[in-house]
């Protein structure tokens, strides 16, 4: 076999189209198997336009009469299917006259998989706004269970170490007569109510730097001085307590519901931590709790009750009155004391 | 803990898209349900494929009933087109690997949503 022969048989066999165009009126001269297999010419379709009426013969003439190549993205439909190819045009002088070599390569494949890749970037782009949507939405419930610094602790770690807090202030409230009332009138108006409650309890102690623990029914626990150590953490409490009555009274002024409730106030060590492994909860143990709860049960409706430890760090802005010595169960015989609005009289 | 999915079974996007463009070349040589695909742009017949493939195997897409009927109320699908396109399917999933058992559960996944593609 001839070099020649050996030549043709490779051009023919190749797997990019080419063909060879007569520049004067783009008719083919030659299209090897490739070519003939991708755009199967019929009898009629001689000339480059007669088989690709939407190419711009023009633009080519322009391009190869001022640079000699052209290239161009052509595509091309195959029965039901769309193909696209990459065709590379260079003029050339011969004796015989000016020709066109054109030269295609498929890229179909890549077309197909550019808009795969497109399309998956777009769903999984979608997934990806989701998720970070629904961990938002945990992390602010995760942020309404516990501190933040906590939870920082909890995402890294996975875990919470007990952390002791003191000295802090515990602030411990509960209604008078709300299980007749949850019992006696609408349940879930009860309960809606107490949620408006707590929610505007939840921006006053945030006001004054308190963090509310937790809420049990109808008690709401919320400290001052955790879990960053406050020096005032007495009058923080103090001052969210004297609000609470506040809002609760001009609250009650408005609606049927009366809400009253009682108030202890006491200071000391505490340990916060998450308990639980399948349900946490963020809690806080110690003997402030417990004080706070035993002098929450000293008070009459709508009135704070606090100890000699608290009363100690309150300066003049509160009024305070003796309630004599108290026994208290699980502490020491002590004086305690009920914290009154200064301002009583003047809203 | 999430039981894995067949997109995650059988290796993820580089896998599946192997089975998406085969799908979709079995799909347009196919005589019977080619034709509806004949004034098809190519990249939204792909775009279509892809997210069809993914959300039958469990992969990060979903159609809902809504869509897959939306999709497809203009075109006149019969049962028989349904048909060869399940068994097209399924003859593609058989020459990637997928077991056969696999392969029944997308087709009854398919199946599933028979109501909302023939009209």
């Amino acid at each position: 076999m001839s070099i020649e022969a050996i030549n043709e048989q490779l051009l023919r066999a190749i797997g990019v189209g080419v063909a060879l165009l007569d520049a004067k009126d783009l008719s083919f001269r030659f299209q090897n198997d490739t070519f003939v297999e991708w755009f199967n010419p019929q009898e009629d379709q001689d000339t480059l336009p007669k088989l690709l009426p939407e190419f711009d013969a023009e633009a080519l003439r322009k391009e190869l009469e001022a640079s000699k190549r052209f290239t161009a993205e052509v595509s091309f439909r195959k029965k039901r299917r769309s193909m696209i190819f990459a065709a590379d045009f260079t003029l050339t002088s011969e004796q015989e006259g000016n020709f066109i070599v054109l030269v295609c390569q498929n890229i179909s494949r890549i077309r197909e998989m550019e808009s795969m890749i497109d399309s998956y970037s777009m769903m999984v782009e979608r997934n990806t706004r989701e998720i970070k949507r629904e961990k938002e939405q945990v992390e602010k419930l995760l942020l309404n269970m516990m501190p933040r610094s906590v939870y920082e602790e909890f995402k890294t770690f996975g875990v919470v170490t007990p952390k002791l807090y003191d000295p802090v202030s515990v602030l411990m409230l509960d209604f008078v007569g709300f299980t007749e009332m949850a019992a006696s009138a609408d349940p879930s108006v009860t309960v809606s109510e107490l949620n408006d409650i707590y929610s505007a309890f939840d921006r006053i102690g945030e006001q004054f730097g308190c963090e509310r623990i937790k809420t049990i029914g109808d008690a709401y626990i919320t400290v001052a001085g955790l879990p960053d150590p406050t020096p005032d953490h007495c009058r923080a409490v103090a001052n969210t307590a004297v609000r609470f009555l506040r809002y609760l009274e001009r609250r009650n002024q408005g609606h049927p519901n009366q809400w009253r409730c009682r108030i202890g106030i006491a200071s000391g060590p505490v340990v916060g931590s998450v308990v639980g492994i399948q349900k946490y909860v963020y809690d806080i143990f110690g003997p402030a709790v417990n004080l706070a709860s035993r002098l929450q049960e000293c008070s009459e409706a709508m009135e704070i009750t606090t100890n000699a430890v608290v009363k100690e760090n309150l300066n003049e802005q509160f009024m305070i009155e003796g309630r004599g010595m108290r026994k208290i169960r699980g502490f020491e015989d002590q004086e305690i004391f009920r914290i009154m609005d200064s301002r009583k009289g003047v809203l | 803990m999430a039981t894995q999915t067949l997109f995650e079974k059988y290796g993820g996007f580089s896998a599946v898209s192997r089975v998406v463009l085969d799908f979709y070349d079995r799909l347009l040589d196919s005589d019977e349900i080619g034709p509806f695909f004949d004034n098809t742009d190519m990249s939204k017949l792909v775009d279509h494929q892809t997210k069809f493939i993914a959300s039958l195997l469990g992969g990060p897409s979903s159609y809902t009933d809504e869509q897959l009927k939306q999709l497809h109320t203009h075109l006149d699908i019969k049962d028989p087109h349904m048909d060869e396109m399940k068994s097209v399917l399924a003859g593609t999933l058989t020459d990637h690997g997928f077991s056969g058992e696999d392969t029944e559960v997308v087709m009854n996944e398919l199946e599933a949503r028979r109501a909302m593609i023939v009209g």
